[in-house]
């Protein structure tokens, strides 16, 4: 009998060990591919160097929405020819300043279209309690797009709302998110 | 040791229950259940800055004023511009579908030849070169649906540097309008000045749904200084709206005017006009109270009373027009302007009133004089021979959809050896083409709109492209610019821009101040020399009726009109009474079924110029005895799913008849054969 029960542990053991590092190491790892920002935008470099305020960029407009990320138009102000040596400001102008094309950023936040998220209602909230910190990177970080729900990594999820909205006493009513 | 069966067993339940405690299931349902939300063919939002431009609509001939809400570089909504003069923040049924249409499936995508009935992409470059080609060593045509922008002037003024006098309007109340009132001495374009009248009286013109400035006619009577009265076979929405509703048979609202005239004849009433004394026996001694009621349906009583109340307003207004915006000839133009003439509310206010032309290509033939040029009889002689024209070409128009006696205009197309279509939708002229170009959509070209017919006053709007055109489409004033510049023809200006900037300047407007959305509006008035008026013209009323019963053709925005077919967002809110499935129904009152042996839904056919019409009937009071209504803008054979195949094409059943004393043809008096399908 000893000998019986000592037999069915250990594969008991191995089974539950075994399932324990695929999903927490191999899965996350399978479902996660990583993707780079189509221009490597360095944020160091206008902040810190050119010194621009965050604002400068991701600005409200005058009713209040939330510009997010500047056109090509924006920083082609800037921009419409190469200022420096930099191969990514040449691939930046070349490839759509001069074709006059968007930049087809990687959202780290991007919610979806059913969520309606107010930035100016959030406006008292640091930027990076829900966004990378990216003010100081050179690098933009690496974007992990689920490859199921083909949403980054970072996006937060209702819960996560939900959560904040409930220690700061505001609403949890689903119209105040979902009109 | 080896693993048993039981051992294997254990793993497995071990595995499971690890597999519990990690991410993996509850992850993966979580994931798979927004993937699911995620399919690609779910339109995505896209997001930008908002912000509203003026625009003008050029789908009808109305030119609204429109503001057009943008979020970041595309527009996503067309509203009314409340300072523009002619919608004052009111948009029609069609206009406010204009954005959506930017993406209508049957746009042309970029140029198309016709290759044994294929259509190859081609690049701009080479259809220029083809066109000059063409133009270099052929006699040339042209058809124009856009009656008041200034591209209609630039092709006019091609043809004729091209030595051709070949320019023609699709057929409206406005040409025939126009051709009336030269005939008749007069000078300038006539309006009406509704917003100063206290009396108006609108003889088959369906002012409050789709005929003229319909906008503004709609603006003015929500303002209305007295009373609005509609004449007409049909309780069209204007007839459901005015104050009064007078059942008229289909085109016999000219006979009606000269009943009013009769009595207003009788009253003393005048005008000074060559050969007046000699109308005016004729109109007492042909149009009595009797005859005028038997032709009209409208009880002497009636006519009786209009004319004293016309007589009673202080700045009475009649307004004439056919019940579907054409086929009207110049007897009921006639009839209305001499009723006009004798209320003595010619260039007064609240009355009838002429508007100035303006010009800028100098080489196009004035509007007075391209009003002469019919074109029914021009198609009517390249059938017969006695026309040959090499090259056609077709701006902004579908007259192969759009005109009565189908077979005649498509037998005319085929003996036009080489024919091209500036359409933005691949109608059915533009597939009976050789060469496609397509002309951008009006949000994404430079257009303007002069003077809009029916309207009070002049107005001069223009309109800079909104957004980039989404296909491959080339503004057609531009292009033949750069066609008549390879052929060394110089119309004076490099581009249309350029000739938009020239008409501005000759109304006296800033042309900045235009593309803002401002209008140039005029009270300016055309003083009027000696008028005239041939009894010739006014007998055309007293041709007998031909067989059969009147045929109403109904003309309704929200269904598109002549050069649009009904928008794919319309499509929801035609209604069960005008189609179902695929079966178009035409309308008839109780008194009219019964005499025809009809019931509701029974399938009929309606037989006209050779033609049948297939539909189900449809009882309803909104329409008068011994008439039987049909909408226009059904039957269609080309464009996209939204429209093909869906119920039938009323045109086919039209009857056209040659007006004496004008040469006009004339098709609202239409009279068809009711049989059981």
């Amino acid at each position: 009998m000893a000998k019986g029960k000592s037999c069915l542990v250990l594969p008991f053991l191995f089974g539950l060990v075994g399932a324990l590092i695929v999903g927490w190491w191999l899965f996350p790892e399978l479902l996660y591919s990583k993707k780079t920002q189509p221009i490597r935008f360095s944020h160091k470099v206008h902040v810190e160097d050119q010194g621009m305020s965050c604002d400068e960029c991701h600005s409200y407009r005058e009713d209040g929405s939330f510009a997010g990320i500047p056109t090509t138009e924006q920083c082609a102000e800037c921009h419409s020819e190469v200022q420096g040596d930099d191969p990514a400001e040449k691939k930046f102008v070349e490839e759509y300043v001069e074709k006059g094309k968007e930049v087809p950023w990687l959202i780290y936040q991007k919610q979806p279209d059913n969520v309606f998220f107010s930035h100016i209602a959030h406006k008292g909230i640091k930027c990076t309690t829900c966004h990378p910190d990216v003010g100081h990177m050179d690098t933009p970080p690496v974007y992990y797009e689920d490859r199921i729900s083909g949403y980054s990594k970072q996006t937060m999820k209702m819960w996560q709302c939900e959560r904040c909205h409930a220690r700061r006493g505001a609403s949890n009513a689903c119209y105040v998110c979902h009109k | 040791m080896g693993l048993d069966r039981r051992g294997f067993i254990t793993f497995l339940v071990g595995g499971a229950v690890g597999t519990l405690c990690t991410p993996i299931p509850w992850k993966t349902l979580d994931d798979v259940s927004i993937w699911s939300q995620n399919w690609p063919w779910i339109p995505k939002l896209q997001y930008g800055k908002r912000s509203q431009v003026a625009s003008v609509c050029k789908l009808c001939p109305a030119g609204c004023g429109l503001s057009i809400h943008k979020v970041g570089k595309r527009p996503v909504v067309a509203q009314g511009n409340s300072t523009h003069p002619l919608s004052e923040g009111g948009v029609c049924p069609l206009g406010s579908c204009s954005v959506r249409l930017l993406y209508r499936p049957a746009r042309v995508k970029g140029p198309l030849k016709n290759n044994n009935g294929k259509f190859e992409p081609i690049s701009w470059d080479e259809a220029r070169r083809i066109l000059s080609e063409k133009l270099s060593s052929g006699k040339a045509a042209c058809i124009s649906g856009d009656e008041n922008g200034s591209a209609s002037e630039v092709l006019a003024g091609f043809l004729s540097l091209l030595g051709s006098e070949d320019f023609y309007f699709m057929p409206s109340d406005a040409q025939v309008s126009a051709y009336t009132w030269s005939q008749m001495g007069g000078k300038g374009q006539i309006g009406f000045d509704l917003e100063n009248s206290d009396y108006v009286l609108s003889l088959g013109a369906d002012i409050l749904s789709s005929w003229g400035t319909v906008v503004r006619n709609q603006k003015a009577f929500a303002t209305r200084k007295g009373k609005y009265i509609y004449a007409g076979p049909v309780q069209t929405g204007t007839a459901a709206a005015v104050d009064e509703w007078v059942p008229v048979y289909p085109g016999q609202e000219g006979v009606l005017a000269l009943g009013i005239a009769y009595y207003l004849l009788k009253m003393g009433k005048g005008a000074t006009i060559d050969g007046f004394s000699e109308v005016k026996n004729f109109v007492l001694s042909k149009y009595t109270p009797a005859v005028v009621e038997a032709k009209t349906g409208v009880k002497i009583n009636k006519i009786k009373q209009l004319a004293q109340e016309l007589v009673a307003a202080g700045s009475p207004c009649v307004i004439i027009g056919s019940d579907f915006g054409q086929g009207s000839g110049s007897f009921d133009w006639t009839s209305g302007i001499l009723l006009n003439l004798l209320l003595g509310n010619v260039n007064k206010r609240g009355g009838m009133v002429l508007l100035p032309e303006v010009k800028v290509v100098e080489s196009a033939p004035s509007r007075a004089s391209l009003s002469k040029n019919v074109l029914g009889e021009f198609l009517k002689n390249v059938v017969s021979g006695n026309k040959k024209i090499d090259v056609l070409m077709v701006y902004d128009a579908n007259p192969i959809y759009a005109l009565p006696q189908a077979l005649q205009v498509q037998e005319a197309f085929s003996k036009i050896p080489f024919k091209v279509g500036f359409s933005t939708f691949l109608d059915e002229t533009a597939v009976m083409c050789d060469l496609i170009l397509p002309a951008p959509h009006f949000l994404e070209r430079y257009d303007d709109a002069y003077t809009p017919f029916g309207s009070g006053k002049v107005i001069y709007s223009v309109a800079a492209p909104v957004i980039k055109p989404v296909v491959n489409a080339k503004s057609t004033p531009d292009f033949i610019l750069e066609v008549a510049k390879s052929l060394k023809k110089d119309l004076g200006y490099k581009s249309f821009e350029d000739v938009l900037k020239a008409k501005a300047s000759a109304v006296g407007a800033d042309f900045e101040d235009l593309l803002s959305g401002r209008t140039k509006v005029s009270n300016k008035w055309v003083g009027q020399n000696q008028l005239r008026l041939s009894v010739e013209i006014l007998a055309n009323g007293l041709v007998p009726d031909t067989e059969g019963t009147f045929l109403a053709p109904v003309a309704r925005n929200y269904l598109g009109n002549t050069t649009q077919a009904l928008t794919p967002t319309e499509v929801v809110v035609v209604r069960d009474s005008e189609l179902k499935g695929r079966d178009l129904y035409v309308q008839v009152n109780r008194t009219t079924a019964k005499k025809l042996g009809l019931k509701q839904g029974d399938k009929v056919k309606l037989q006209g110029a050779g033609r049948e019409f297939v539909g189900r009937v449809n009882i309803t009071e909104t329409v008068m005895d011994d008439t039987i209504a049909v909408p226009l803008g059904f039957g269609h054979e080309a464009w996209d799913e939204y429209v093909r195949g869906k119920g039938d094409n009323v045109f086919k059943v039209l009857s056209v008849v040659t007006e004496k004393g004008s040469g006009f043809q004339v098709w609202n008096k239409s009279q068809v054969k009711v049989v059981r399908a």
